[in-house]
This record gives structure tokens, sequence and C-alpha cells, in this order.
């Protein structure tokens, strides 16, 4: 009863997203947006006509025009520093447009570009003080925030009556600041322009990167050869040019010259820059989180002028908002990492029945054995974890190490050892196709090629990214191993989507199917996901009826049948499960059967713990890796299976002294050849009444009767 | 309320009483591989304990008592049930507890009839006899519901029912000088207390009449057992086993536990023991893997090998150990014999001897 309730309450609750959620980046932003979704959703409620048109032109063109500041703030976050003169730029360059078109009557393009430039220049200054005298941003920019404002003053005091007096009547004036294009202002509609241009300049263009990249290491920057004071300097004009657009479109609204504009304009910029989630220490930040942070602070200050709040309680809203979102913001930063790998492990409910007898005098078919005692040892002490081994028909041995080789060892005495090729990962199931090319998976890489004078082909390293999983899961994690139909097609393991080779005892930790079955066709080059949710899938090999795969879920226990042609196409089928051990490498043997490797054995202690997710997550956070439950996978044997999965044969070592592990087999001439992934030798075992000419993969292509 | 509280965050956050950390073997108890060095004298079935007159050595094996005279054992008598504790008397007399329920004590170890028979009700799982200064015999109880053999139970019970005795027999009479201690197992004389190891707290308590205990020694890295006199002053303690973090932590995940002694036969428990390595089906660690045909002596043990000298004042000096490749594991008893040292390690069935000459000084820094 209680495992009924665990079970469907981890079948049905998917533990892992949350994990998968948080580490994906767009979280950062997909919080401010919920709460502008929060925000407006409260003040739609409480204020009628809030998103009204009306009410939402007007929203619109304001955020319009604090947008464009915000922007300019925000690659000046970004690159790693702050500007506190925008509001006195956006005074400054305000009355710069007013001025230059009420009294000096310049044509209305003319005073565009000028108020353009006025603003690149006040951002200029900003650049040359921060970024090539190396000035510290926020004591600079304090201090023209004040020359800028006092410089604003002193021209109010002469010109403010000149231009309060004005009242130009100029169309196309008049079109920047209360125009519309189809019922969207004309300040939004630029503002949406540049912000498509700001996102693509931040994330596709190389200065774009240049300012992320200042951003997180001004001194890694450096070094990389990227300019960094020009960069920097560059971001402040930008920002002044930016806040001139704002002032541009503010001026031709409004058209004043009062004292108070642009007074406090910093803080709510600020604001709305850090609540959208861009870090003030830099190197992390966008376009959309500026305009989501320019939304949410625009609704809640209007929201609250709607309600009749004072200025002053308006004024410590933001306040107490940009405190607290800045306090987020640092404490989120500081543990973000650490936050996932506690929530990312999500072990899941596995029950297995109690496994056949093992034990000697118990007898069924897992008793064991001493059979595998005299073991031969090829390579001792030279080969490291050969995790498959594979012989071709001149009877050359290959297997993977560690280091990133296939190494050959030469017949007929197997002394002398060769790098056969090079491939940087490490080497897992390997198969010959008929042209004699050498398949191999590489976990972490793919499904690599090697021809016979040993050159290597990248084979495939993606599928087809599914649609339902958050992790993007088109990159081949952990490619096991593998086997080629007659087709040309190869059919290949997937151990897990969400952990790397080296994590795979947190997989099985989680117990959870995260592997996968993909399929690879060597005609058109095309890779297809066939089979998803397996747990730990390893072996494979193509069954005798050239229809279906036999594949071996490591975790799960079990042997299963998959059809990839004939009438059952599409079809799973159980062929033997609870096995009492993991099932790894499944080989063909000279008599039509199928050797299956048992890498390690079952214990009781950690069946249970595979009935108790919860035990398990706590023992993840809180135990150490090295103390962890684990799969025993110390002592294991090899099993001859039939077609229709029954045991025919098992083959053990009770001490393992000459053989600890056993992750793959493979008969030839009448010996069976042994790797284990964790070894430093290669096994080689005489077998009783096996075909003395057998070569597997000639009999696989006909080349051997 | 508060404690209610601290106690339910301290299980959320893993802190407190629910931290897991262990010691590690440092300072005095640097590992090395002394154990696996020493002879073996003897390989017996279930050698229990040993005790000596300082001209004979008599070790409990099973229902049988031995004597051992160079490397050739003899079997004194036997009893109905097995040994589990041995104590020479002064004048050459020997007590035995039997079963742990039963103390019998006899005038010489051939006598036909105990002298005197202690068997009081409350006897559940006597290990440990030892002497007092004042010559009456002290034993130790470990637990109040589980047996002798059964003490990974009471550890994963999280029973705190081991007592202190103090057997009598000029009046026949038991007075029971402390209780409620995590295991009491084994105990010396040390001025008018006894020094007694309290193996599920890790600790040694000195146990005075009339006084509540003090701890000497606390924060092992392993669980306490017998002790005996050295003679240039001093103590030797054994470890029968070694404390791991997932040990700790199973022992804080009672619904684990419970399934785990419901459903899991008591060999292949999450416990720790005194020998491992023997089935597959036994729990394994991660750094159990053996890699590259090696199994790390660091491991996380699920069996281990350990005496600790200690100092007059039961601080540890040195100590002797079979780490988690070796064989020498589970030492419930060490006494001094000649220049020898003689341990019991229980995991292999061995009586072992390691001369100590020299020892004192290689540890001396």
């Amino acid at each position: 009863m209680r495992d009924t309730i665990t079970s469907l309450r981890y079948r049905y609750w998917p533990d892992h997203l949350l994990g998968e959620i948080l580490s994906k980046r767009w979280t950062e932003t997909a919080i401010p947006v919920i709460l502008l979704l929060i925000v407006g959703f409260a003040f739609s409620r409480s204020i009628d006509n809030f998103l009204s048109p009306a009410s939402l032109a007007d929203t619109a063109r304001q955020a319009g025009e604090i947008g464009f500041i915000a922007l300019g703030l925000a690659l000046v976050v970004i690159v790693g520093g702050i500007d506190l003169s925008v509001g006195s730029i956006f005074a400054l360059t305000d009355f710069c447009a007013l001025y230059l078109l009420d009294v000096a009557g310049w044509p209305v393009p003319a005073v565009v570009v000028a108020t353009l430039l006025c603003g690149a220049m006040l951002g200029a200054i900003n650049g040359v003080l921060v970024g090539y005298l190396r000035l510290r941003a926020f004591i600079t920019t304090l201090i023209t925030l004040i020359i800028y404002r006092s410089a604003y003053d002193l021209l109010i005091q002469r010109y403010s009556n000149a231009i309060a007096s004005a009242f130009p009547d100029i169309p196309s004036w008049d079109f920047i600041g209360a125009g519309s294009v189809l019922g969207i202002p004309t300040v939004a509609l630029a503002y949406i322009v540049i912000a498509i241009f700001g996102h693509i300049f931040m994330t596709r263009l190389r200065p774009g990167w240049h300012i992320t990249a200042i951003g997180g290491s001004r001194r890694s920057a450096y070094n990389s050869g990227i300019p960094v004071r020009r960069t920097i300097a560059l971001c402040y004009v930008a920002s002044g040019v930016l806040t001139s657009i704002g002032a541009l479109f503010f001026a031709s609204r409004l058209g004043t010259v009062g004292g108070d504009i642009g007074v406090g304009l910093e803080v709510i910029v600020l604001t709305a820059t850090v609540l959208g989630g861009i870090t003030l220490g830099g190197g992390k930040g966008s376009v959309a989180k500026s305009a989501v942070g320019v939304l949410i602070v625009l609704l809640i200050t209007n929201g609250l002028t709607t309600m009749n709040a004072r200025g002053g309680v308006n004024r410590m809203a933001l306040a107490g908002i940009l405190l607290v979102a800045a306090m987020v913001d640092i404490r989120w930063q500081k543990n973000r990492t650490r936050i996932i790998s506690k929530v990312y492990v999500a072990p899941t409910y596995h029950e297995l029945p109690p496994p056949p007898p093992t034990e000697i005098g118990q007898g069924g078919p897992f008793e064991q054995n001493d059979k595998l005692r005299d073991v031969e040892a090829i390579g001792l002490g030279r080969i490291e974890a050969p995790e498959d081994v594979i012989l071709d028909r001149h009877d050359n041995l290959y297997a993977g190490s560690r280091h990133g080789d296939i190494m050959r060892f030469l017949a007929p005495d197997y002394q002398k050892m060769e790098v056969f090729a090079h491939i940087g990962g490490q080497p897992l199931g390997m198969a010959f196709d008929r042209e004699d090319n050498l398949y191999v998976c590489i976990g972490g890489m793919g499904l690599y090629r090697i021809k016979p004078d040993g050159t290597v082909e990248k084979a495939t390293d993606e599928t087809n990214r599914s649609l339902r999983s958050v992790n993007d899961d088109s990159r081949l994690r952990l490619a096991d191993d593998l086997d080629i139909t007659d087709d040309g097609l190869i059919f290949f393991s997937e151990a897990t989507v969400r952990y790397e080779m080296d994590e795979w005892p947190i997989d099985g930790l989680e117990a959870r199917g995260n592997g996968r079955i993909i399929s690879y066709d060597t005609k058109t080059g095309t890779t297809r996901t066939e089979l998803r949710g397996l747990k730990f899938p390893n072996g494979i090999c193509v069954a005798s009826d050239g229809q279906s795969i036999l594949f071996a879920e490591t975790f799960g226990c079990s042997i299963k049948r998959y059809w990839f042609a004939g009438p059952k196409k599409g079809a799973v089928e159980v062929v033997m499960d609870n096995l009492p051990g993991y099932p790894d490498n499944i080989n063909l043997a000279s008599d039509g059967n199928y050797w299956l490797a048992l890498v390690g054995m079952r214990s009781p202690s950690l069946d249970l713990a595979w009935k108790m997710p919860g035990f398990r997550r706590r023992m993840a956070k809180r135990v150490p890796v090295d103390e962890w439950l684990f799969p025993n996978i110390n002592t294991g044997c090899v099993v001859k299976f039939n077609e229709q999965g029954k045991i025919v044969e098992s083959f053990w070592d009770l001490h393992g002294e000459n053989h600890p592990m056993i992750t793959s087999m493979r008969e030839h001439r009448g010996y069976l050849y042994l790797g284990g992934i964790l070894n430093n030798r290669i096994g080689r075992y005489k077998l009783d009444n096996a075909d003395p000419n057998f070569v597997q993969y000639d009999k696989r292509w006909g080349k051997q009767s | 309320m508060i404690a209610a509280v601290r106690d339910f965050a301290n299980r959320f956050l893993g802190r407190g009483d629910a931290t897991i950390t262990v010691p590690s073997f440092d300072g005095a108890l640097k590992p090395n591989q002394k154990l696996e060095a020493a002879e073996t004298l003897l390989t017996c079935e279930s050698p229990a304990d040993l005790a000596t007159d300082d001209s004979k050595l008599f070790i409990a094996d099973g229902r049988k008592l031995l004597s051992l005279n160079g490397s050739t054992a003899s079997e004194l008598r036997s009893f109905e049930q097995p040994i589990s504790a041995l104590c020479t008397l002064p004048g050459g007399g020997l007590a035995v507890a039997l079963g742990g329920r039963e103390v019998r004590v006899y005038a010489n170890p051939a006598a036909e009839q105990p002298s005197t028979t202690f068997a009081d009700a409350a006897f559940n799982a006597i290990n440990a006899l030892a002497l007092a200064d004042d010559n009456s015999l002290i034993a130790t109880d470990g637990s109040a519901t589980c047996g002798v053999d059964d003490w990974a139970r009471d550890l994963l019970e999280l029973n705190r029912s081991g007592r202190v005795y103090r057997l009598d027999h000029g009046n026949k009479s038991v007075t029971r000088l402390a209780q409620g201690l995590g295991y009491a197992f084994g105990a010396c004389a040390h001025g008018n207390g006894m020094l007694v190891s309290e193996s599920w707290r890790h600790r040694l308590a000195l146990v005075s009449p009339g006084a509540s205990p003090k701890i000497v020694l606390a924060h092992l890295p392993v669980y306490p057992s017998r002790l005996s006199k050295a003679s240039s002053g001093g103590y030797w303690l054994t470890a029968f086993t070694a404390r791991t973090q997932l040990v700790e932590f199973v022992l804080r995940e009672p619904g684990y536990r419970r399934r785990m002694m419901a459903e899991i036969a008591p060999e292949h428990w999450v416990a720790p023991r005194l020998r491992s390595g023997r089935s597959f089906k036994e729990p394994m660690q991660g750094a159990h893997i053996k890699t590259m045909g090696v199994i790390k002596p660091w491991a996380p043990p699920r069996s281990y090998g350990l005496v600790i000298r200690l100092d007059a004042d039961g601080q540890p000096l040195y100590s002797l150990h079979s780490r988690v490749d070796g064989i020498n594991h589970g030492v419930v008893a060490a006494v001094e014999m000649g220049g020898d040292l003689v341990l019991i390690a229980k995991g292999p069935g061995r009586v072992l001897k390691l001369p100590l000459a020299g020892l004192a000084e290689e540890f001396r820094t």
C-alpha cells in the first residue's frame, strides 16, 4: 500500500524537471516575467480601466521613453559599470532639443541629429573618465550627475521662458511625440525596433559578446585581446545616445523644461534594471530583462499614482523594491549553482522483485561456480579501462582505454600493444561493419567510425531533440554500445541524457528511465531516437531474426527486444527480467545463443533503497558520493542465454582475482575475451565445445559459413 | 516546543544532531597496517575473548575454553552455552560469562563446579568481565533487549540500555553501577572507578561508585570495545568496528532502518560488521569499487581492525590498524602477555600476536 502510493507519486510528479528548469538560463528572465504578470493582474483587478487601450497606450509611451534609458543603463551595467547621470543627461538633452527647435528654430531632422550628438557627447565624458582614465563608475557618474544637473539649472534660468512661450506647430515633430502607427505609439515602435536590434547585438554580434565578456571578467577579456577601455567608453556613449532618444520623445510629447525633469530618474531606471534581473556585478543581462523590468516599474508607479498615493510613497515603494531586488539578485547569483545541484538529483521509485538465487547449493541458472578462476590476463597493467573488446579476422584484439585510444594487441601472443587510433574520449561498445570499419561508441562524444587504416571519422554526435524534454537532449552524452543491422542501420544505446559518463552513479541513484536507443543510418547519415525512458540502456545486439535488437537495461535488470522491422515493427517485448545482477553488453555466441555480461550484482540494501526515493534524495544531499550506497560492480559474471530468454550457462569468478569486473565479452575462435571498464587487463578464457573458427563479424556479414 | 522546532530544522537542513560527520583517523589514530603484519597464533571458529594469568593464555572459542601454549591450543573444558566473556582472577581463579546471561566463577580453570554463579534476571548481554581495584568482578552488559551477537540490531534500534554491574563473590550480590549507556562493552579499573567503553556513543566513560559517569575520551571514529591494562601504564583499547557516514546517515533514517531490519537478512544490513566482502549482497559504497584491480584502503570501512594504546589518563598514544584492504578486522580483545600483545581478530577468526618491543619508540614523534 505504502509502496503503491510512493510509486504513483513518483510516476506522476516530475521531480526531475525542477532542477532542469532551474538550470536553464531563461529562468532568470522567467521570474521577472512572472512578477510582471502578477503585478499587472493585481492592478487590473483593483483599478478600473487599468488595462484599457488608452491607459495602455499612455503606459507604452512612458515605457518607451524610460525603456530607452533602461537599455542604455543595461548596457553599462552589463559591461560592469553603472551610470547615475542618466537623469541629468535626460534633462540636458531634453533642453537641447527644445532650445534648438523653439529658440534657434532649427528644422526637425537637424534637431534630432544634434540632440543625439549632444547625448553622445555627454556620455562620452563619462566614457573617457571611466573607460580610459579608469575612474570608478559610481563616483564618476555621481559627479557628472551633479555637473549636468547644475548646467541644466543654469540653462533653464535663462531660456525656460523663451521655450515655454513658443508653440511650434510642426507635424513631423508632433508625430514623434504623439503619433501612432496602427494604434501603436511611435515611441513604442521605435523602442521595439531598437530592442530587437539590441537583442541581436548582444547575443549574436561580436561587440555584444565583448561587452558581456568584459562584464564577466575584465581581466580575462583584456587577456584575450578585447579592447576593454574602448568598449567600456563606447558603452557610456551608447547610454548617452539612448537617453537622448528617450529625451527626444519626451520633449516632443510634453515640450517643457521644468525644474524637476529627470530628477530621480536614475533610481527608477536602476530599479527596472535590477528588477529585470540584470546583475549589478556585470556580465549578465539581456534586452528582454531590461524591458520586463521597465514594465514592472511603470505598472507599479502608474498604479500607485492612479490610486492617489503620494509622491513620497511612490518613491519609497520603488526604493524598497530596488533593495529587495538587489538582495535577491546577490543571493541568487551566489547560490544558484548550489541550489541547482541540490535539486537536480531527483531519485524515483524503482521496484524489483526479490532476485533469483545465486548461492552455491541453491540451484537455478545463476548458481555460482568458479569457472572463470583461471582466466588468463592480457596486457596486465598496460591497458586501462577496456570496456569492450573486439577481434578482427586476423585475430588481432582491439580494446578501448581511458586515455581515449583504441589499443590493438597483435596476434598470436597478444604481447605487442599499439595505439590503433586516438579519439580522445572513453571508447565503449565496438562493432565491425561489412567493410571492416570499426564503429565505436565514445562516452561524452558520440558514435565514431575508424577505418581499417586507423583514420577516425565522426559518424554522429546528435539526434533529434525531443519536444517534451526541458534539457536539450539533442547532443549525445553517453553513447554506450551498438550493433549494425544488415541494412546498415546502427542501433546504439545512450545510457543517460541527464548526466555525464563519470556521473553514472548519480543516474543509478535516480533509477529513472533517463536513457534511450538511437539509430544511425550509415546510408543517409541520419540519426533518430527510437526508444526513450529506458533505465540505463547498455548492451545491444541484433537478434538472429534480423528484424529485432536485444538490449540490456542495466538498472532495470532486464533484457528487452525491440523490433525495428517486420510485422511487429516498433514493439518492445521483455526477454528476461528480474536478473540477479546488472546486465551490460550482449554479443552473439558461436552456437547461435547470446552472451551477456552482468557487470555487477544486486544487493538487498540497494534494492530496498530503490523503493525509497526520499531516502536516496537525502543520501545524495548529505552523504559524499564515495560513501553512497552503490550498485555492487565488484563482482559479476557472464551468462549465455537463448532466443527465448532462458539462461543456458553461467560463468563466475568467486574471488575476482584474475579479472575483477566484467562489462563485456566477445567469443572468438574458441576463446572468450573479457573486458571490464575499471580493469587494467583483458581476460581470455578457453571455452569448451565452442566453434574453433568462429569470428563474430565475419559470420555476421556472411564471410564465414 | 523550541527544541522540537530546532530538531525539525536540524533534520531538514542536516545540521546539529542530523550531521553525519565522522572524525577522521588522525593524530594518534593515523592509519598504518601494523595488524596485518601480526603473527597468527591460531585460527578458530568463533573466538570471543581472551584472558591471561601471565603464564597461560585462555581463549574462549564458542562453547570451548582453550588454553594456548606456544601455538598449540588445547581444550580445557566446554560449556553448554557460548562463552561471551572471560576474566582471570587473582589466585588462579577464572570467571566466565555464558551466553551473556550468566557469570560463573571457578576457583581454577579445571574445577568441576563453579564456586559462585551470578544469574541476575537483568543480565542479557554480558560481553566483558574485568577486575575492580578491590578485586570484585565488574561486568558490562551491552543491551537489555538484544543478545550478545545481535549488537548490530541494538545499534540500529538506537538503544541506550547498556549497564555496568559489580559482582561481589564475597556476599554473592549484584550491584548496578551505571545504566542507560550506549552499549557498554569492556571495562578496566582506573583509580577507584572503572573505565567503560560506550560503543554507540563512541566514547570512554569513567564509572565511579556513587557518581554519574564522566567522559574520558570522546568523538572516536570507531566503536570502542574491551579494555585491558598495559604493563607500562595505560591501557589497550580495542575497537571492534569503525564508523562510516553511511551508517551514521542510516541511523538518522528511521523508515529505511525499520524496513531494512524487517526485510533484509542481518548479514546484508547497512551496519558495521566484524568482517566484510564475503558476499556481493553486502551493501557496497562508492569508494569500494575495485579500480585497476585495487581496493582502496581508505574506503569507508564496513569492518575494520584497530587497537588503540591509551596513556594512564585514557588519552590515545598510538594505534595499530588493519585497514579496509586488510583481513584482521573485528578486533574485540587485546591483552599483553610477556613482551607481546595478543589479540583476537574476530572477523577472520584469528588469535594474533604482535611483539611490543620497539613499538612505542616507533610512534614517538
